[in-house]
C-alpha cells in the first residue's frame, strides 16, 4: 500500500527509509515497514520528519516503557493491521490473556 | 466416484430386485402354510412373516386343548394377537433398517468391485501389505484405510489421513454465517465493519472473556477504565468480583453501565475504598437500598455528579435526605426508570437543596407529575435539561418552566410532553424562541401539538446559534382518517419547518433526527439535500419512515454531507439499490435487498478529494464506480424534478 504521507514526504526529506527501529525497554529491536509502523499514532508523530524530533532522523524510536515480548505482540498486530485495512469481516488477532493487561496499556500509550 | 456411482446403483437395483423376489416367494410359502394350517382366516391379509404363523398355531394348538375355558381363552387370544402385531411390526422395522444396512454395505462392496477390476485384489484382512505412504509393512485389518491412490495404509498412516480429512471438512465449511448475527449487530451500531478492530479493542474484548482470572488491573487511564467497565457490561460479565477490580483509592470517576448482578454490600464497597470518589454512574442498580443511600449521603464527600438508574429500592426519605446533606455540591443529577418511590416531594427537596444543579435529568419516574416541574423552574443555574415525563403537563407550566430556566439551556431536551386538556398551540414552541439563546441541543420528540408554523416560527430569525444536535422524531399529525394530515394546516415538523430549520442550523449541524415527521415532501428533501449545498458536520442522520425519501435522496446525501458516516432509512420504501460510499453506513433501507451489504465499497470522486487532505490515497478509486455501473452523474440525470 502506497501511503501518501510517506511518499509526498518522501520527496521533500530523501533520507527515509523504507524499515524503522523500535526498541523495547529490554533491548529488543525490532525493524518494520515504515507504513506499518505509522498505524500507531505516537510512533508515527515522533517519527515524522517535519516534527524534527531525533527518532525522525535516526529512524529509531526507543520505547522505554514497552518490554520485548509486548513490543513483538504490537508489531505483529501493526502488521495484521495493515494487512486487513481493506477487507472485511477481519478475524480478531490471536492475543494471549496473560499479555493482554500490559498490551492494554502499550495500546493505549502507542494509540493503536 | 462419478463414473463409478451408476454402475454400483444398477448392481443395487439388481440385488433388490433378487432380494425382493426371494423375499415375495418366502411370503407366499409362508401363507400357504397358514392357510392350510387355518381355514377360517383369510388369505387375503398381508403376509408378516414366520413370527405370526408361528403364534396362529400355537394359538391353535392351545384352543383344541380345552374347548371349556372357549370365552376366557378367546379374550385371552385377541389380548396375544395384539401383542404378536405388535411385535411382528418392531420385527419389521428391524429387518428393514438390517437389510438397508446389508445393502449399503454391497454397495461399497460393489464399488471396490467395479473400481479394481483392472487392479491387484486387494489383500484381505490378517493378510500383510506394504503401507501405501511409508512403505512399511503391515498387518491388514478391517479398519485399514484406503490411501489416495487405492492402495492400504498403515494404522499411523490412516490416522493422519483421517485428520487431514477431518480438518479439511472444517476449512471447508463457511465460517461468515457464524458471525452473521454480530455483523448485523454491529451494522445496527453503526460500525462500518473495513479493516481490523483497534489493538486497545481487541485487548479489552479479551479481558472480558477472561474477567474471572484477572487479579488487579493496575494502573489504567480512566479512559481505558470506563471502556473496560462498557465492555465488561456488555458481555455480562460485571459481577461482585469482577466488580471489584474496577475500585481503586484514587479513582474520580467511576461507571458500571450494568450493575444488575451486584448485591447490596458491594455498593457499600464503592465508598468504602473510594471516599473521594467525585462521579459516580451506575445503571440498572437493582439492589441499591436505603443502607447503600444512607452510607453514600455519609461517606461520599466530594460527590458532584451522580446517575442512577432503576434504583427502585431507596425510600423518598432517603433521597430527600441525601438531597439535604449533600445537594448544595452536586452538579449533576441523572435519574432514570424510577417508580416504586421518588416524587413530587423528592422533587421540591432536590430543588430546594440542590442549587448548584448545572445539569439535570430525569426520565421515566412514574411518581413524578405537574408540581415537579414547578419545582424544576426555581433552579436557576440549570444549564443541561432532560424531562420525560409519564403524566401530562398543562402547557402553561410547561412555558413557565422554559421561561423560568431557559435563558441559559445549553440542553433542552422534552420527550413526550402532552396536554390533552388544552386546545393544541404553539406556545411551547414561542417560548423557546424567545427565551433560549445558548442551546445547542435540542430534542423536542413525540409531540403531535405543535404545528409547522410552529416550527418555522421558532427557526426564523432565532438569535439561537446553529444548533449541533436536532431531534424533532415523531412530531406529527395523529389522526388515522387522514394520514396526510390536515393540508392547509401542517401539524408537526412539515416541509416549511424542515427549510427553516436547515437554514438556521445546517451550518453546524452534526447530528438530526426527523423520524416519522410525515409530512416533509419529496421537494423540500430534494431541495435541501440537492448535492450542491453543504452540511460539512452532518456525521448522523435518521429520516425513518419519511416515506417520500427515495434514492435520490439518500444519494444527494452522500454528496452534501462530506462527513456523514450513518444514514437511517427504516420504513423509507423508495430507497432502492443505491452505491454507499465507503466509509458510511445505511441503515433500514427496507426494499434494497439486492444490495443487502450496504457498507459502502465505491470511493466517490467527492470522497477523494476528502481523502487527499487527510492525506490517503486509495487506488483503483473509479474502478469502483464504474463497476456498480451507477456513477453519481448517472443518478443526478435521472432525479425527479
Amino acid at each position: 500500500m502506497a501511503d501518501a504521507d510517506a511518499t509526498a514526504d518522501a520527496d521533500a526529506n530523501a533520507n527515509l527509509t523504507e524499515y524503522v527501529t523500535l526498541v523495547s525497554n529490554d533491548g529488543f529491536e525490532f525493524k518494520i515497514l515504515r507504513s506499518a509502523a505509522y498505524l500507531a499514532g505516537a510512533i508515527k508523530n515522533s517519527l515524522k520528519p517535519t516534527y524534527g524530533f531525533k527518532e525522525g532522523s535516526e529512524n529509531r524510536v526507543d520505547l522505554p516503557t514497552i518490554n520485548g515480548v509486548v513490543l513483538e505482540k504490537v508489531c505483529e498486530y501493526l502488521y495484521y493491521n495493515q494487512k486487513h485495512a481493506e477487507s472485511k469481516d477481519v478475524p480478531d488477532m490471536e492475543i494471549p490473556p496473560e499479555l493482554c493487561l500490559e498490551l492494554l496499556i502499550a495500546a493505549d500509550y502507542l494509540d493503536v | 466416484m462419478a463414473l463409478e456411482y451408476p454402475l454400483a446403483n444398477n448392481i443395487s437395483a439388481h440385488e433388490i430386485r433378487n432380494s425382493y423376489r426371494l423375499r415375495r416367494e418366502q411370503a407366499e410359502a409362508a401363507e400357504a402354510a397358514e392357510a392350510a394350517a387355518n381355514g377360517e382366516e383369510p388369505s387375503g391379509q398381508p403376509a408378516n412373516g414366520d413370527n405370526e404363523t408361528q403364534d396362529e398355531e400355537d394359538e391353535e394348538a392351545a384352543q383344541a386343548e380345552s374347548s371349556a375355558m372357549a370365552a376366557e381363552r378367546s379374550r385371552k387370544r385377541k389380548r396375544d394377537q395384539d401383542e404378536a402385531i405388535a411385535k411382528i411390526k418392531k420385527g419389521k422395522v428391524n429387518k428393514k433398517k438390517a437389510a438397508k444396512k446389508k445393502k449399503a454395505g454391497s454397495d461399497e462392496g460393489s464399488d471396490f468391485e467395479m473400481a479394481d477390476m483392472y487392479k491387484k485384489a486387494k489383500p484381505l484382512p490378517g493378510q500383510l501389505e506394504n503401507c501405501e505412504i511409508c512403505e512399511k509393512r503391515f498387518t491388514v485389518t478391517a479398519y485399514s484405510k484406503a490411501g489416495p491412490d487405492g492402495g492400504l495404509l498403515c494404522t499411523p498412516c490412516g490416522k493422519e489421513m483421517t485428520k487431514e480429512a477431518k480438518a479439511n471438512e472444517k476449512a471447508s465449511k463457511p465460517v461468515i454465517r457464524k458471525a452473521r448475527r454480530k455483523i448485523e449487530s454491529n451494522r445496527l451500531d453503526g460500525f462500518t465493519s473495513r479493516g481490523s478492530k483497534t489493538l486497545q479493542q481487541l485487548c479489552i474484548e479479551k479481558l472480558a472473556k477472561h474477567s474471572e482470572d484477572i487479579d488487579e488491573f493496575g494502573e489504567m487511564p480512566e479512559a481505558i477504565m470506563n471502556r473496560l467497565s462498557e465492555i465488561f457490561g456488555k458481555k455480562r460479565a460485571m459481577n461482585s468480583t469482577t466488580f471489584k477490580l474496577f475500585l481503586q483509592p484514587d479513582l474520580d470517576k467511576l461507571a458500571i453501565h450494568e450493575a444488575a448482578y451486584l448485591e447490596t454490600e458491594d455498593f457499600d464497597q464503592i465508598f468504602a475504598v473510594i471516599p473521594s470518589i467525585k462521579k459516580l454512574s451506575l445503571r440498572n442498580c437493582c439492589q441499591f437500598k436505603d443502607s447503600n443511600m444512607e452510607y453514600m449521603t455519609e461517606k461520599a464527600k466530594s460527590l458532584v455528579e451522580l446517575e442512577l438508574r432503576g434504583a427502585n429500592l431507596v425510600s423518598n426519605d432517603h433521597w430527600i435526605n441525601f438531597f439535604i446533606t449533600r445537594g448544595g455540591e452536586l452538579k449533576t443529577l441523572k435519574l432514570e426508570w424510577l417508580d416504586a418511590a421518588f416524587d413530587d416531594q423528592a422533587v421540591e427537596a432536590l430543588s430546594t437543596f440542590c442549587v448548584n444543579l448545572e445539569r439535570l435529568k430525569l426520565e421515566r419516574c412514574k411518581q413524578l407529575t405537574v408540581n415537579s416541574i414547578d419545582a424544576i423552574a426555581r433552579l436557576e443555574n440549570l444549564e443541561h435539561l432532560t424531562l420525560k415525563f409519564c403524566h401530562e403537563v398543562p402547557r402553561e407550566r410547561l412555558v413557565n418552566l422554559i421561561s423560568q430556566v431557559g435563558a441559559n439551556l445549553r440542553t433542552l431536551c422534552l420527550e413526550n410532553f402532552l396536554d390533552n386538556v388544552n386546545e393544541p398551540t404553539d406556545d411551547v414552541l414561542d417560548a423557546i424562541h424567545n427565551t433560549c439563546h445558548y442551546l445547542s441541543k435540542f430534542r423536542f420528540s413525540d409531540s403531535n401539538e405543535c404545528s409547522d408554523a410552529g416550527y418555522v416560527n421558532l427557526f426564523t430569525e432565532w438569535d439561537n446559534p446553529p444548533l449541533s444536535s436536532i431531534d424533532v422524531s415523531s412530531t406529527r399529525d395523529l389522526d388515522n382518517t387522514s394520514p396526510e394530515g390536515p393540508e392547509d394546516f401542517p401539524i408537526g415538523l412539515a416541509s416549511a419547518g424542515f427549510k427553516a430549520l436547515m437554514a438556521h442550523s445546517g451550518s453546524k449541524i452534526e447530528y438530526l433526527d426527523v423520524a416519522s415527521c410525515r409530512h416533509i415532501d419529496h421537494e423540500t428533501f430534494a431541495n435541501v439535500f440537492d448535492g450542491a449545498k453543504q452540511y460539512p458536520f452532518l456525521r448522523e442522520i435518521n429520516m425513518s419512515f419519511c416515506p417520500v425519501v427515495d434514492t435520490q435522496i439518500v444519494a444527494a446525501i452522500f454528496r452534501s454531507c462530506p462527513r456523514v458516516k450513518k444514514v437511517v432509512t427504516f420504513g423509507c420504501f423508495e430507497v432502492q439499490d443505491v452505491v454507499v460510499p465507503r466509509g458510511i453506513v445505511l441503515i433500514g433501507a427496507p426494499k434494497a435487498h439486492d444490495a443487502i451489504e450496504q457498507f459502502g465499497d465505491t470511493v466517490m470522486d467527492f470522497q477523494r478529494e476528502l481523502q487527499k487532505e487527510m492525506g490517503r490515497v486509495v487506488p483503483g478509486v473509479f474502478f469502483g464506480v464504474l463497476r456498480h455501473g451507477l456513477p453519481w452523474m448517472g443518478e443526478k440525470a435521472t432525479m425527479r424534478a
